[in-house]
């Protein structure tokens, strides 16, 4: 399924007039600029990352005051990281979840495997969508950040929670509200000190739009993941029936 | 056409004989030519045999680039069925509704198989599509096992005792499947290509050790 090569620039503008009467599609990759997202060629730039790269970025998100990542991003915004975060939480979330689930009810080993699609549904819309919405908010209000790169910022802003749910392992309700609040505070802190230096350009009504979004979704998103997936489990089966009863995810 | 020719594809099936072909080792081409008139059992059997290969394959993982060769031919019937096994044995013990549990189990190991291949092949990896499916869904078969170990004979395993097979089942596949995909990925990037196989059989052992 090779759909054209990036070194076939040189011949496209020698057979620029005979491009319609080509057998083969191979020069055909800019023409088809409007469907070139749905190749996979597209996307390979933006895999362009090895291991150390992405534990350098991880660790570059739990300290918020060095605005170091985008930086290290600009040039090299990754996929890999959000994808593979997300995917990384959904499994982290399911066992967690019902690991707790195990120690209240010995006899009534119940697995509720109802978290991995909610699981999946909320991360993934959350992770690239807030990214295209306030990338689409910034493109009119004159930043100059590119897609792919918000993509990655947000994504890795999502490995604040890796810990956060394996913490969520423990019962105390205080503890799992007290951790919730320092994950809400991390991300958010980590994603005004990146856009920062985007921010200061613009006047301050605009600023404090593009702050307003990012802090109302982190907050949506740790409220969603508090009350959704751990809530307390007291009596096991009628908390958790409660808990999925009332959750906003509309249609389940 | 007599016995005396030499004729390039199987003439040894005109003779009627019920004759066992080692149809693992032939060409792929000298079998496509005959199998529209042979008997149904013929072809199930051939089937049967190809998926009963490739599992030694993944029971006894070789770790040489050049004994791997013959899981070039890709089949898909092997992970269906061993999707399908597991996604009944895991839905058989649940308390809740087992479809949820069986479409889960189904997406999670054609969707996960997809990604994984995607993946590998945006960082960059020589992986040809359905081979690196095929072989992703073959090395789910140890799991298959502790699965039905687990299901069938729930009330003599205690719960460490379940930790420790389903492990062991994991670390299996894990190997295994490494053994055949480590050779197409691109070297450098090696710890991110594999990370997401290994996030992928962890996922499908962990439902093991809760039904």
């Amino acid at each position: 399924m090779e759909i054209g090569v990036q070194k076939q620039t040189q011949e496209e503008k020698q057979v620029q007039p005979e491009q319609f009467n080509k057998l083969d599609d191979s020069g055909d990759k800019k023409s088809t600029g409007y469907c070139g997202f749905l190749t996979v060629e597209y996307y390979t730039p933006y895999f362009n990352v090895t291991e150390t790269d992405v534990i350098q970025r991880i660790q570059a998100t739990f300290l918020p005051f060095r605005p170091d990542f985008l930086n290290i991003t600009k040039d090299n915004p990754d996929l890999w990281g959000p994808i593979w975060i997300n995917a990384t939480l959904i499994f982290l979330i399911t066992a967690i979840a019902n690991l707790r689930q195990i120690d209240q009810e010995k006899e009534n080993q119940q697995f509720d495997v109802g978290y991995v699609p909610q699981a999946t549904a909320l991360l993934y819309i959350i992770a690239f969508g807030t990214p295209a919405i306030l990338a689409i908010v910034m493109k009119i209000l004159g930043v100059d950040l590119s897609f792919f790169q918000t993509i990655c910022l947000y994504g890795y802003s999502m490995s604040t929670l890796l810990p956060i749910t394996i913490l969520c392992y423990f019962q105390n309700e205080l503890f799992l509200w007290l951790i919730i609040v320092y994950g809400v505070g991390n991300s958010i802190l980590f994603l005004i000190f990146n856009l920062k230096e985007e921010l200061d350009k613009l006047q301050i009504q605009k600023k404090y739009i593009i702050i307003g979004i990012v802090v109302i979704m982190q907050l949506s998103l740790y409220l969603f993941y508090k009350l959704v997936f751990f809530s307390y489990v007291s009596e096991g089966k009628v908390e958790a029936k409660v808990a999925s009863s009332d959750s906003k995810i509309p249609g389940n | 056409m007599t016995d005396n020719q030499q004729v390039p594809f199987g003439s040894g099936m005109f003779q009627g004989q019920a004759k066992f072909v080692d149809y693992a080792h032939m060409n792929q081409q000298e079998v496509q030519v005959n199998t529209l008139d042979e008997p149904v059992t013929d072809t199930l059997l051939r089937d049967i045999n190809m998926i009963l290969y490739k599992l030694s394959y993944v029971i006894i993982p070789r770790m040489k680039e050049t004994q791997g060769r013959k899981l070039r031919n890709w089949d898909l019937w092997g992970p269906l069925l061993l999707s399908l096994l597991l996604a009944m044995t895991l839905g058989i013990n649940s308390n809740q509704s087992s479809d949820t549990i069986f479409g889960t189990i189904f997406i999670i190991m054609w969707g996960g198989s997809a990604v994984i291949t995607v993946n590998a092949k945006l960082l960059g990896g020589q992986v040809s599509f359905f081979q690196s499916v095929c072989v992703l869904g073959y090395c789910v078969f140890p799991i298959n096992i502790a699965a039905v170990l687990i299901t069938f004979f729930q009330s003599y395993f205690g719960f460490f005792l379940r930790i420790i097979i389903v492990g062991v089942a994991f670390l299996w596949s894990t190997f295994s499947s490494l053994s055949f995909m480590s050779s197409m990925m691109n070297e450098e990037k090696k710890v991110i290509s594999v990370y997401p196989i290994f996030l992928f059989y962890m996922f499908l052992s962990w439902f093991c050790i809760f039904i």
